[in-house]
């Protein structure tokens, strides 16, 4: 991984990013309706009635709340057909996580990209997933926060994918079949990577403060400045993923020594447990939820497409 | 007999946590027809009672050694495990033979550890006979394969397989290093079978395993699972002791070291960890 990054190459490369961002006019928003029934369940007062006629009010979520409902993810013991039902079984939290991931997936479709946005997304989960189990492992309050962070940590390379597509498919078959990463490459390329164009669309959008900072440090956790365990979460999950079959880049090899991961070391210091943690049951446990993070990515595309 | 959800995760449990091995949810059925024929066996008629006869501390510790035996034998083929066999080409192997190089010793020593009939310590050789011409031109290289049995070991030597025993083995490399005289045996080349040494080793034998010196690679496959808490430490303290200091141990794709040692560091590849001194 290139070591140069200093202050001044970062504020360079934020910059660069913020011009490519500029450049680009019809870059997505997340819709209101996220934003409102967001706000909405974070009233500890709502009332179910409230919550469900909001969601009901775009179609494409509702149907996409009923489809998660019922993926092997959350394993009802019926099919769950109402909205009203969905609630009631999930619980608002939740229903907060798949309004705003709905919403994420939902501004990037329709775009071609140099890449395939599903197996993307299968990674974006999977990293979601990983980071709420870690979360859980080093009792990190904010289990959501997390998770979402996880799902949102790579959207710079959506907006790479798809309005510099022919740079990153250059950048695509330059780190193919080598052990480069993404953005040493993208940094070589364009001056700037996924983090900082990421961070700044992250900022664009209003998302919380500390999702923008797990954006901008997710490979260089040792930098965050906000909330650092939380950054280290996700770095893992993202570690993690990368060679328990949730990958998503071109890249034919990736490897890391857990023990020499600076993530590893700042989670440690929050949680000293961590240390007796049984790794490769972890990895194992892990392979057997990959079905499950790919049939919950499909049941969401599936939704989309009715 | 059908192993229920909640049987299979406390026997999965128990298990890996007597013998550090995992079984996947898609071994499931697998372990069930195993099971149903050791229940049998063994006179248990359900499989919580079968569970509770594992856990026994007189006769669980024999049963154990009888299903892990059903469980893993005929496991052994070559190309058994290909994400480990990624990682050696793809970069352990290179990471060393540049180390090494550098220093101007120019020999690879590779042990396979409870080597049974040879399948592992041929596919390393197979492997390293086509860097030959390239990566590995001039080197020295040696391949020790070691088990208990004398019998396995004669099969080793003969180097004589089923077609069983080939059934991953890519196409390239069948039609180059095996022949197939007779039907359903394929021999492998001279070239192959002089590249590795089988010798009879106990790994419990101390007096013996402190003389097995200087390995780059060490891999010892369902071989710890078959041994307690406490010998599993003794031998696989032999291990790090026998490697190189930059060497890698390598065991099965579902065994885990969890609380045998803490000396190794564990280093993760796509679909699998090796364990680096």
């Amino acid at each position: 991984m290139i070591e140069w990054r200093d202050t001044v190459d970062m504020q360079n490369m934020l910059e660069k990013a913020q011009l490519l961002i500029n450049g680009v006019t019809d870059l997505p928003t997340i819709p209101v309706i996220t934003t409102r029934v967001s706000a909405l369940l974070d009233n500890p007062e709502v009332e179910l009635e409230e919550a469900a006629d909001l969601i009901l009010t775009d179609q494409v979520m509702a149907a996409r709340v009923i489809k998660i409902v019922n993926s092997p993810l959350f394993k009802p013991m019926h099919e769950i057909t109402s909205l009203k039902r969905a609630l009631i079984y999930l619980g608002f939290r939740r229903i907060r996580e798949i309004a705003l991931t709905c919403s994420i997936i939902k501004a990037f479709e329709g775009g071609t990209g140099a890449f395939d946005i599903k197996t993307f997304w299968q990674h974006s989960f999977g990293v979601g997933i990983v980071s709420k189990i870690i979360a859980e492992k080093v009792r990190y309050p904010e289990l959501e926060k997390a998770y979402i962070c996880g799902i949102v940590h790579d959207i710079g390379e959506v907006f790479l994918s798809n309005y510099l597509r022919e740079d990153f498919e250059r950048i695509i078959e330059e780190i193919k079949g080598t052990s480069q990463c993404f953005m040493d490459a993208e940094i070589r390329s364009l001056g700037t990577s996924h983090c900082e164009i990421g961070f700044c669309m992250a900022q664009k959008w209003n998302f919380p403060r500390e999702y923008c900072d797990v954006i901008a440090h997710h490979h260089a956790p040792q930098n965050a400045t906000l909330d650092p365990m939380l950054v280290a979460i996700v770095n893992l999950a993202d570690l993690f993923c990368s060679v328990r079959q949730l990958d998503y880049g071109g890249r034919e090899w990736v490897s890391f020594n857990l023990a020499e991961e600076p993530a590893w070391g700042i989670l440690q210091g929050f949680s000293p447990s961590l240390s007796g943690l049984d790794v490769e049951r972890f990895c194992f446990d892990l392979d057997e939820r990959v079905p499950e993070i790919k049939d919950l990515v499909d049941s969401i595309f599936e939704g989309s497409a009715k | 007999m059908k192993l229920s959800d909640i049987d299979f995760e406390v026997l999965r449990d128990f298990i890996y946590s007597v013998c550090g091995m995992y079984f996947h949810i898609g071994k499931k059925y697998f372990l069930e027809s195993r099971i149903k024929l050791r229940m049998a066996e063994a006179g248990t008629a359900t499989p919580g009672e079968y569970v509770t006869l594992l856990k026994n501390n007189t006769r669980g510790s024999e049963e154990l050694k009888k299903l892990l035996n059903d469980i893993t034998t005929n496991e052994t083929c070559f190309f058994r495990n290909p994400a480990q066999l990624a990682a050696l080409e793809k970069q352990l192997l290179p990471e060393i033979i540049d180390y090494k190089g550098k220093i101007g010793f120019r020999k690879l020593r590779i042990w396979s550890a409870g080597s049974s009939s040879g399948e592992e310590a041929f596919t390393l050789a197979m492997l390293l006979l086509e860097k030959r011409a390239t990566l590995l031109k001039d080197w020295t290289i040696e391949i020790v394969g070691t088990d208990i049995s004398e019998a396995v070991l004669t099969q080793a030597r003969e180097g004589i397989y089923s077609p069983y025993s080939v059934r991953n083995t890519p196409e390239m490399f069948r039609k180059k290093y095996f022949t197939s005289e007779a039907v359903g045996r394929f021999s492998l080349s001279p070239e192959v079978k002089k590249m590795v040494t089988f010798s009879r080793l106990n790994l419990y034998e101390d007096t013996k395993m402190v003389f097995m010196k200087s390995f780059d690679f060490i891999f010892c496959a369902n071989v710890l699972i078959y041994f307690d808490i406490p010998s599993k430490s003794k031998v696989v303290q032999h291990f790090y002791n026998n490697l190189q200091p930059y060497g890698y141990f390598f065991v099965g794709q579902a065994e885990s070291l969890h609380g045998v040692s803490e000396k190794f560091k564990t280093l993760h590849f796509p679909g699998g960890f090796a364990y680096k001194k």
